[in-house]
This record gives C-alpha cells, structure tokens and sequence, in this order.
C-alpha cells in the first residue's frame, strides 16, 4: 500500500465564475477500493476527468501511476478501466463490433474474460448499443471496462438512474476486480448505501473541496454510519 | 411564455440567433450593395458569375440552412429509421397539429421572406423578368415537404433519405417542366398552393404516428427472404484488428466515411440522366461532365464539416465524447485514423463516379462527343501529354476530394463554438464580397496589372504566411509531444517531396516564358496543404484535454 495510483496535488479549477475544485489534493495507493461521494455538482466528475486527462490541471498537479495523463494519454488509458454516468457508446455498433473494436487497443485483452462477461450481463452480440435498454448499456460499458483487466478502475457515478439488478452487477464488477491483487477501484457516487458496501477509504467532496477523506472503519467509528458522516460534513 | 406557439418559436430562435443573425446580416448587406453603391434607376449589367458569388450561391446555401434549421435537421439522424422530430416534445401538452404547424407555419414563413427580401433588395440582371410569388410558394413546398418526410419513421435505415431526395426532385421536375412550357404565374400558384396543406397533412400523420411509437421494423423481412443480406452482406470488422489506429479507422469509416459515397451515389443518376437530353449539344455534355467531376469535391466541402464535429450526436456537439477522448491512442494517432478514413472515402466516391461516367456516356450514345474531343486534343499534344493530362486532372480531383474532406478538421476540432460560428461567419462574409471584389477587378485593366505585377510578391507573402503558421505549429506539436521527431521529420519530407512532384508537373505543363518558375515554385507549396492539416492534432489535443 505504498504507491501511489493516483496523486492529486492542490488542484484547482474554475469554470467562469465557479470554483469546481478547490485546492484539492488526494493520494490513493494500490489495491483498494476508493469511493468518492458527494451532491451532485460537488465536483466529483470534475475530479474524474482530470484523472483520466479529459481537463488540465490549471493549477496544481495531477498524476496517475506517476504520469501526466494529459502529457502521456497512451501510458496512462491503456492501464484505466472506466465507465461513464453518459455512458455514450457509439449506438451504431452491435455488442460484437463494440468488443472487437474495444479489445485492438489493449494488450492485455482478455478474449476468455470478455466471453464470460458477456453471457453472466446476457448481451446479444448481434444487437446494436442504441437498441439496448439503459441497464444493458451500462453493463456493455462495463464489460469493456473489465476485460483488459484494468490496474485502475473508475466508475463515475455508474448506477445512478439504474435498476437493483445492474447495481448489483456494478458492484459485483467491483469486488471481482478487487479479487485480483493490486488492482484499485476509484467509484463515484451519490448513493451512500452502495460506497458503504464496497469502499475502504471514503473521500466526501463539497462545493470543490475535500471535507473528509478517511477509511471507511474509521469513520464508521467516529459516526454511526456513512449516511450520518455525510450530513454532519456536508449537510442534509 | 405561455403559449406552445410561442414556446416553440423562442426554441428556434434561441437556438439558431447566431444563424438567423447572419442570414438577415446577408440580406441587409445585399440591400446596402443595391441602395447605396447602386444609382437608383441605373440598369443592373451583372454577368453570370457575379451574380452566382453575390445572390444565387449565398441564397441556395442560406435556404438550405433554413430546411435544416426548421426540420430539426441539425438534432436527428438522417439515415436512422426513427422519426427527426425531436422525441422530448412529443410529452408535451399539446395536440400533433400543433406540434406540425407552428414549425411549418415559421418554416414557411421564414423562407418566404427569404425569397421576397432576396428579390426585392438583391441586385437581378436587367432585362429578365424575375417572378415574386410563386418561386416563395415553392420554396414553402420544398420545405413543408422536407418536414413532412424527414418527420416520416421509416422501415428500413437509409430510406428517409432516398425517398426525400425522390419526392423533392420530382417536385422541382414539375416546376421545370412547368418554366419549359412557359407556365405564367398563375398556372405555377395553381401547382404550388395545394403542395403546403397536403404536405401538413403529410407530416400530421407522421408525427402522430412517431408520438405514439409507432416505427415500423422491416429489417426482419428483408432478412427473412434473405434477398438483402444475402446480396449484400453486412461488412463485418475484422475478428482482430492489426494495430489501434487499424480499429480506430474502421471506427472512422463506420461514423462518417460512407456520407460521402453515399451522397455521390444518390447524385449522379440524376446527373448523368442529363446526358440523354444532351446528346447532340458537345458544350452541354461537358458541362454535364464538369458537374459530374465536381459533384465528389463540392458535397465533400459538406460532408467534411461532419467528419470535423467530433460529437454529432451528444448534446455538447463540439466536445470530444468520453468513449473517443478515452481511447489510448495519441491525438495525432486519432487525426491518423481520420485522415485515412477521408482518403478511403474519396476513393470510394470515385470510384463511383469512374465506373458510372463511361457506363452512362456508352448507353446515353454521347461516347463519341467525348472520344472526338480527347482525340483533337491527342493530334494537338500528342498521346503521352493527353493521357498525363486526363490522369492528372482524375488526381487532381481526388485529391481535391479529400482535402475538402480534411480541410476543416483544426476548426471543427477545437471544440470551441465561438472558432466555430466565427469561420462560418467570415466564409460567409467573403463569400459575400466575392462579388464586387471579381466585379472591380474585371471592370479595371489597371487593376489587373496591377495584380499580375504584384502577383510573385503575393503569393511569396502568402507562403511566408504559410511557412510561419507550420513551423509554429510544428513547435507547438514537438512542446506538447503530439508527434514525435521522426513523425514530424517524416512528415515534413513527404510534404517537399509533393511540392516537388507538382512543381514538375506544372513546369512541365506550363512550359511558357510568361510565367516564372519560381512563380511555379510558390503555386506548388501554396497548393500542398500543410499549415491546416498540421494543426488538427493541436486542435483535437486543446479540445480532448480542456
């Protein structure tokens, strides 16, 4: 647990008038599952995008397995797993075209993987993304996050607006990723109930600054649940 | 706001004010040329070319602006089966008639305006006389029917357009059949009235029929009697793909390389049917083959601005979709994949065209008009020179193709609405001086000498232009690490070499004492594109990485 995954150092970003992160800063060594909570417009995803090098840090630092995402894209998204809340699949490709094309980029591609997945989310590889309903979307996002087996996993907000079922398999995503040593999942959410379930470590981000960043047990400790925690930092 | 009418009149606005901001920027320009530059009462002596730069282009482009404005056209998808209006505003309180007749009803509106202002404060040659009230009824046809087809859900993808294509030319063959027996005016209000109510009605129907679901699906039928899939099978990706960039071409070809094959195709039967009614007039069949030719290039210039939008689909239309910014590829490795998606496309456009133009020349018997004029220019240039000649100029043609294809790619990509609106408005506005800038110069011998004197020192300004923006782009994609020394050491020889090959193919073919070669030289490097197509990695890197 000594290397750092991820390391955000004082980032601050603004968007016009609005302060979206505030001097941020966040260490997340190897091989745990990190839930970051938060309202909506906290500034979780402006965080996420950061990570995965879709904004520049403007000010302060961003690095992840100790290189600039935004400088070394190809080091850096070849290592990453990630899955969208806008989960924009191009529509026009069936599930099979989806796979193949997905599988050319990562070397670690696992075809034995990929099957498996395939049959337990029961995707039909001959129909189109846009045909499929939004829970099957979800899980299509999620089976070409898993299959190269990512040493990082983000999951931006990934069952919100979806139904028990894909949550379930979501998390289950989560835990069979955790399996495999030294794997790190990065999961943001809103639902304080799911993070509960899978996360060691909880950050909370409110109006772009980190107000609580400790182990789950930890917090468990100082306040009776996560749900309780959240509204003594954040509010109700 | 409260009524629907109104509601959906501001939506439009809203949306479009910058559009609509321009076209009516068009109009007061056009009447400011026509009031003020012009003596009132003086006759207009405007030639053809003038009057196509300054009314007739700026109006078809602003026209179709409009149809693609108020028929939703910039939301939906044109090949898709589903109906283009949008699907958010069927849950909204409101009856179907209102949801088809206040679009038509400012659709009309706004082309009919088009027309009238075009034709009372545009400058028309003298002496013809210019029609007012029925060319506005067939433009609110032409729209009406636009809305009432692309609203229409269809069976099978791809037909909306070719059954839209169908009924608007069948439309305009009436109306020119109509100008051909010098139908007057009221015989043309006569046709064209009924064509708005029943295209209302058209359009009634089809948008009740996408607001209570009702898509019918007749790809199971086609593959049931296994005429479609058999005959043509779907192209399938490779089971692996070679390499990234092989995968992220197909990708590209997938999104956006069959719009332009696609479009030709749909053109050029209508084109080359003209070959028929051409058969004994030579100027006529080269003027048909000229628009054959340059059909690839000019519905590339509108098809590359697509290829260019990296999110047609997404709300955000300028940003670069999660799903593509995410790939582990190199933005230079993603303009790669585009860069061979356009040439593979622009092949495949020719190809058309290559197949097609002989095939329609034989059976259409204008072969022999054609064949007589190459074999002139054989006993004057002989074979060798004729035959580099016609290959050059098919080279130049494709070539051509997938420039405009590429071409727009460092603004499209930049993500940035404001470069975005900003190049439109500036082409529009030069589009628009075109006019009386050819107009000066062709009325002024003193002007054109001044020109053709000053022309080696122009064009060296232009290269010095050229040159600066490519070695500055070059620092920036060797600071920012977007292509590496060997790439742009690669890149930079590739370029010489076609600055060279051309060179030698215009002094070859410009063997005369009136042109310097080192003017040659200068039309060489200003002809190779460098500068543009540099900075669309720059371009996509600023947008992918905010």
């Amino acid at each position: 647990m000594s290397e750092s995954v991820i390391s955000v150092s004082a980032l601050t970003r603004r968007f016009g008038a609005k302060t979206a992160l505030d001097s941020v800063s966040v260490s997340l060594p190897r091989g745990a599952v990190y839930g970051l909570v938060g309202a909506n417009g906290a500034g979780k995803t402006t965080l996420i995008r950061h990570i995965l090098g879709l904004l520049r840090a403007e000010r302060g630092s961003v690095r992840v397995f100790g290189l600039d995402p935004v400088a070394d894209p190809v080091a850096v998204l070849s290592r990453i797993g990630y899955l969208s809340e806008e989960n924009d699949l191009p529509g026009w490709m069936r599930v099979d075209e989806l796979i193949r094309y997905t599988r050319a980029f990562y070397p670690k591609w696992d075809d034995v993987y990929a099957e498996e997945l395939r049959q337990a989310f029961a995707l039909d590889p001959a129909v189109k993304i846009k045909d499929l309903s939004r829970g099957q979307k979800a899980r299509a996002g999620l089976l070409i996050a898993l299959a190269h087996r990512p040493e990082l996993l983000v999951l931006d907000e990934p069952s919100s607006g979806l139904d028990p079922i894909v949550r379930r398999d979501i998390l289950g995503a989560v835990i069979r990723t955790i399996a495999d040593e030294g794997r790190t999942v990065l999961f943001s959410s809103h639902l304080l109930d799911e993070v509960e379930e899978v996360a060691d470590h909880v950050t909370m981000i409110d109006h772009g600054r980190i107000v609580l960043s400790a182990p789950l047990d930890a917090i468990k400790e100082s306040h009776r649940s996560l749900n309780e925690a959240f509204i003594a930092h954040v509010g109700s | 706001m409260r009524s629907p009418a109104l509601a959906i009149g501001w939506e439009f606005r809203r949306r479009h004010r910058w559009g609509l901001i321009a076209v009516a920027g068009y109009l007061f320009v056009v009447a400011m040329i026509r009031f003020l530059i012009l003596e009132p009462g003086e006759p207009v002596l405007v030639d053809s070319i003038r009057f196509a730069a300054l009314v007739s282009v700026p109006l078809t482009a602003t026209f179709v602006y409009l149809l693609a404005v108020f028929s939703f056209g910039f939301a939906g998808d044109l090949a898709a089966r589903h109906s283009m209006y949008p699907a958010r505003m069927f849950t909204l309180p409101v009856t179907n008639a209102a949801l088809v007749g206040w679009p038509m009803l400012y659709g009309t509106a706004a082309v009919t305006i088009l027309w009238l202002a075009a034709r009372l404060f545009a400058v028309w040659p003298s002496g013809i006389e210019i029609p007012v009230i029925w060319p506005a009824l067939l433009a609110a046809a032409l729209l009406a029917w636009t809305q009432a087809l692309t609203w229409m859900p269809y069976g099978l993808p791809g037909i909306r357009l070719i059954v839209a294509v169908l009924c608007l030319a069948a439309l305009d063959t009436v109306v020119l059949v109509a100008i051909h027996f010098k139908a007057g005016e009221p015989r043309m209000v006569a046709i064209l009235a009924p064509q708005v109510p029943l295209a209302y009605l058209v359009a009634r129907f089809a948008v009740a029929r996408a607001r209570r679901g009702d898509v019918p699906d007749w790809r199971g039928r086609s593959a049931r009697s296994g005429e479609i899939t058999n005959v043509q099978p779907r192209p399938r990706p490779p089971d692996h793909f070679a390499s990234p960039g092989r995968a992220q071409t197909w990708f590209e070809w997938r999104w956006h390389g069959r719009s332009l094959p696609t479009l030709v195709g749909l053109l050029l039967p209508f084109e080359l049917a003209l070959l028929w009614l051409a058969k004994d007039a030579a100027a006529f069949v080269f003027e048909i083959l000229f628009l054959v030719l340059i059909t690839p290039p000019f519905m590339a210039a509108f098809t590359g601005w697509t290829v260019s939008q990296p999110n047609a689909q997404a709300h955000d239309s300028y940003g670069v979709p999660p799903f593509i910014a995410t790939r582990p590829l190199t933005s230079a490795e993603l303009i790669a994949a585009k860069l061979k998606m356009a040439m593979w496309s622009s092949l495949a456009a020719w190809l058309l065209v290559v197949v097609a133009l002989p095939l329609a020349l034989a059976w259409s018997g204008t072969w022999s008009v054609v064949t007589e004029r190459a074999r002139r220019m054989n006993d004057a240039i002989g074979t060798l020179r004729a035959a580099t000649v016609v290959l050059l100029i098919l080279a130049g043609f494709i070539v051509a193709t997938w420039k405009q294809l590429v071409q727009s790619l460092h603004i499209g990509l930049t993500g940035r609405a404001w470069i975005v609106r900003g190049t439109v408005l500036l082409t529009l506005t030069l589009l628009i001086l075109l006019g009386p800038i050819v107009e000066w110069i062709s009325d002024s011998p003193s002007v054109q000498r001044a020109l053709w004197n000053a022309l080696p020192l122009i064009l060296a300004g232009l290269v010095g232009l050229k040159m600066s923006a490519a070695a500055w782009i070059a620092t920036r994609l060797d600071r920012r690490r977007l292509l590496g020394d060997r790439a742009l050491l690669v890149g930079a020889a590739c370029w010489v070499l076609a600055v060279l090959a051309l060179y030698g193919v215009l002094v070859w073919f410009f063997s005369t004492p009136f042109i310097a070669r080192y003017v040659l030289a200068l039309i060489a490097i200003l002809a190779v594109p460098l500068a543009r197509i540099s900075a669309a990695p720059l371009a996509l890197a600023w947008n992918r990485h905010r």
